[in-house]
C-alpha cells in the first residue's frame, strides 16, 4: 500500500507539467512537419490515389468522358501480350540486370580496397555516370552500338570478331543491350555502398584472421562476404526498385522497339497513356507496379529501421 | 625469385585492370564529346579522327544553344531545378528535423511513408497530377513543373536529413534550450550550421533528380519556351526517326555539361549522399 502510494504520489505531480511538455514538444513538431506532411499529401498521396480511380474509368478522349468500368481494365490486361511482354522484360531488368550489378559492384568494392595508387581517381571517375541524364545516356549508346560507323564494332573488330549482331535492331539482343546499358550506368551504386561499408570493417577482424591462419580464399569467404552482404542487400533492393521502373533510358535508347521487345511497364504505361490519351488503362498498368514498388520499399524502409536501431 | 615476378606481373595487371575499368567508365562519355565536335559526314568515319576542328565545334554548339534555343532550356531547367531544391528544403529540413528529435504517435509509420514515396514509380502519378495541374491552369508553365517536382524532392530531403541530425548530439539541443532557444532558434542558429554537409548533399541529390526528371515533364509541357533541358532534348532524339548525330551529340552534350561540371566539385558528397542510410 505504502510503496503503491509513494509511486502514484510521486508521479502524480510531474505527470501535469510532462503533459504539457509533451503537448508543447507535440504542437512544435506538428508546426515543423505540418508544411512538409500536407504538401506530400496533396502533391503525393492523393495523386497516387486519384491514380487508383482513374484506372476504374475508361477515357473517352473525343467526348472527354469518363465511364466507370471497375476491374475491367485490369482484367484485360491479364490477356494483353504486350503487357506481359513488358512484365518480362522489367524482370529480365530488375532480376539479372541487378543481380550481375550487385555481383560486379561487390567485386569493384573489394578490388578497390587493395588501394592501387590512382585509384581514388578512378572511383571519381566512375561516380559520373550515375549522374547522367539516362535519356541522354541511351543515346551515347545508340551512337557506341551504331551498326556502320559506332565505336564498339570497331573495336570487337580489332580484336577479330567480324560479325557483331545488329545491337539495337535485332528482337532477340536489344533487351540485353538494355539491359547492360543499366549495368554500366548502375554498378557503381552498388560499389559505392558496399566500398563504404568495407571502410567500416575493423582491421582487427582480418588481422586476427590472418593470424589463424586463414586462406586469403577463406578470408574472403567466411569473413568478408557475409559482413558485407547486408549492405550489398540494401544497394540491390534499392536499385530493384529503380531498375523496376525504368523508363528515360528505354525512351533514349530504343524506344520500346524493334517490335516491343524492349517496352518496359513503365514504358507501356507511358505508351497508352501519353500517346495514346487511354488515361484509365495507362494507371491500371501503373497501378499493378505500385503494388509491387511499394511492397519492395516496405521490405527496404525496414532494413534501414533496423540499422538505425543498430547506431544508437 | 619467382614469385617476386608473379607478384610484380600480379601488380602490372591488376593496374591494367584500374585503367580498363576507368576507360569502361568514362570512354563512352568521351565518344559522345568527341562526336559533337565534328561535321556530320565526318561522324561516318571508322575509326573517328582525333582531329579537333574549333569552327566545325563552334558552329555545332552555336546550332545548337542559339538557333535550336537550348540555351534558354538551360536557363529553365536551372530555374526549375533551383526553385524546386529550394522550396523542397525549406519544407524538408525542419520535418527531419521533427523526425530526428520529437517523439509523438505514429512517427515511424509517417517516416516510413514519407520514404516510401521516393520509391513510388513517377508514371503512377504523371496522369493525376497533369488533371491536377491543368485544372488550376498551370500546363505549360514553370509553376505547374515546380509543383511536382518539389513532392519528388521531399522525401529525399528527409530521408537523407534525419541521418544527418541523428548524428548531432542531443546535448546540443538541451544546451541551447537552457540558454532559452525555442525549436525554432534551436534549429536555424544552433543546428543549421552542424548540418550544413547535409544540406549540400540534400541540395545536390534534390537537384540531380530534378534536373533530369523527363517523364512527368513530358505530361507537362507543350510549348517550346517553357521546355528543360532533357524535354528538349527528347524532341530531337526521339529513338523513333532517324537522327542527325551531330545534333544530337551536341545536344546530349548540353544536357550532360552542368551535371559532369558540377559532379567535379561535389563528388564527395554524392558518395556521402548514396551511403546515407546505407551504411550507418
Amino acid at each position: 500500500m505504502m510503496t503503491s502510494a509513494t509511486i502514484g504520489e510521486r508521479r502524480s505531480p510531474p505527470s501535469v507539467v510532462a503533459r504539457l511538455r509533451r503537448w508543447i514538444g507535440r504542437r512544435d513538431a506538428l508546426v515543423l512537419l505540418g508544411p512538409a506532411l500536407g504538401y506530400l499529401l496533396v502533391f503525393s498521396l492523393f495523386p497516387l490515389l486519384y491514380s487508383l480511380g482513374i484506372s476504374f474509368y475508361e477515357f473517352d478522349v473525343i467526348e472527354s468522358d469518363w465511364r466507370f468500368v471497375g476491374l475491367e481494365q485490369y482484367r484485360s490486361l491479364l490477356s494483353d501480350s504486350v503487357f506481359w511482354a513488358a512484365a518480362r522484360t522489367t524482370a529480365v531488368m530488375v532480376g539479372v540486370g541487378v543481380t550481375v550489378q550487385c555481383i560486379l559492384g561487390t567485386a569493384l568494392a573489394l578490388f578497390f580496397n587493395l588501394r592501387l595508387r590512382g585509384s581514388s581517381i578512378v572511383r571519381g571517375l566512375l561516380v559520373v555516370p550515375m549522374i547522367l541524364n539516362p535519356v541522354v545516356v541511351g543515346l551515347m549508346w545508340r551512337a557506341l552500338l551504331n551498326p556502320d560507323w559506332g565505336l564498339v564494332n570497331w573495336l570487337l573488330g580489332g580484336i577479330g570478331y567480324d560479325a557483331p549482331p545488329n545491337w539495337l535492331g535485332d528482337p532477340s539482343v536489344a533487351k540485353w543491350v538494355l539491359v547492360f546499358v543499366d549495368i554500366w550506368q548502375w554498378t557503381p551504386f552498388v560499389f559505392i555502398v558496399v566500398f563504404a561499408r568495407l571502410q567500416t570493417l575493423p582491421e582487427e577482424i582480418f588481422e586476427a584472421a590472418a593470424v589463424d591462419g586463414a586462406t586469403p580464399w577463406g578470408r574472403l569467404t567466411q569473413i568478408t562476404l557475409p559482413l558485407l552482404a547486408s549492405a550489398v542487400v540494401f544497394a540491390g533492393i534499392f536499385r530493384a526498385i529503380d531498375a523496376f521502373r525504368t523508363f528515360d533510358l528505354v525512351y533514349g535508347l530504343t524506344y520500346g522497339g524493334p517490335g516491343r521487345t524492349t517496352t518496359t511497364l513503365s514504358f507501356y504505361s507511358f505508351e497508352t497513356g501519353f500517346s495514346f490519351t487511354r488515361y484509365g488503362f495507362s494507371s491500371s498498368i501503373a497501378y499493378v507496379m505500385v503494388i509491387f514498388a511499394a511492397a519492395a520499399s516496405m521490405i527496404l524502409l525496414k532494413r534501414v529501421d533496423i540499422r538505425r536501431e543498430d547506431a544508437r | 625469385m619467382r614469385t617476386r615476378r608473379a607478384r610484380r606481373v600480379l601488380r602490372v595487371g591488376q593496374y591494367l585492370l584500374l585503367a580498363a575499368i576507368g576507360l569502361v567508365g568514362v570512354a563512352p562519355i568521351a565518344y559522345l564529346l568527341l562526336l559533337s565536335s565534328k561535321r556530320r559526314i565526318d561522324i561516318l568515319e571508322v575509326p573517328p579522327r582525333l582531329n579537333v576542328e574549333w569552327e566545325v565545334i563552334r558552329s555545332n554548339y552555336a546550332d545548337v544553344l542559339f538557333e535550336r534555343n537550348f540555351l534558354d532550356f538551360v536557363v529553365n531547367s536551372i530555374v526549375v531545378t533551383g526553385i524546386s531544391v529550394g522550396i523542397a528544403l525549406v519544407l524538408g529540413v525542419p520535418a527531419a528535423y521533427a523526425f530526428s528529435r520529437y517523439r509523438f504517435r505514429g512517427k515511424d509509420r509517417w517516416a516510413s511513408t514519407i520514404l516510401s514515396f521516393r520509391f513510388m514509380p513517377p508514371i503512377a502519378v504523371a496522369i493525376p497530377i497533369l488533371l491536377m495541374v491543368r485544372s488550376v491552369g498551370l500546363t505549360d508553365t514553370k509553376a505547374g513543373l515546380i509543383i511536382p517536382y518539389v513532392a519528388f524532392s521531399l522525401p529525399f530531403v528527409i530521408w537523407i536529413m534525419i541521418g544527418f541530425f541523428d548524428e548531432v548530439p542531443r546535448d546540443i539541443d538541451a544546451a541551447a534550450a537552457l540558454d532559452g532557444c525555442g525549436p525554432w532558434g534551436t534549429l536555424i542558429k544552433i543546428l543549421l550550421p552542424l548540418v550544413r554537409p547535409g544540406i549540400v548533399v540534400a541540395a545536390i541529390f534534390s537537384s540531380i533528380f530534378v534536373w533530369n526528371e523527363f517523364l512527368v515533364g513530358l505530361y507537362l509541357i507543350n510549348s517550346e519556351d517553357q521546355k528543360t533541358i532533357p524535354i528538349a532534348a527528347a524532341g530531337l532524339i526521339s529513338a523513333q526517326r532517324p537522327i542527325d548525330w551531330d545534333v544530337a551529340a551536341t545536344v546530349g552534350v548540353v544536357t550532360l555539361v552542368p551535371l559532369l561540371v558540377a559532379s567535379f566539385f561535389i563528388q564527395k558528397y554524392i558518395v556521402r549522399g548514396i551511403t546515407a542510410g546505407a551504411v550507418k
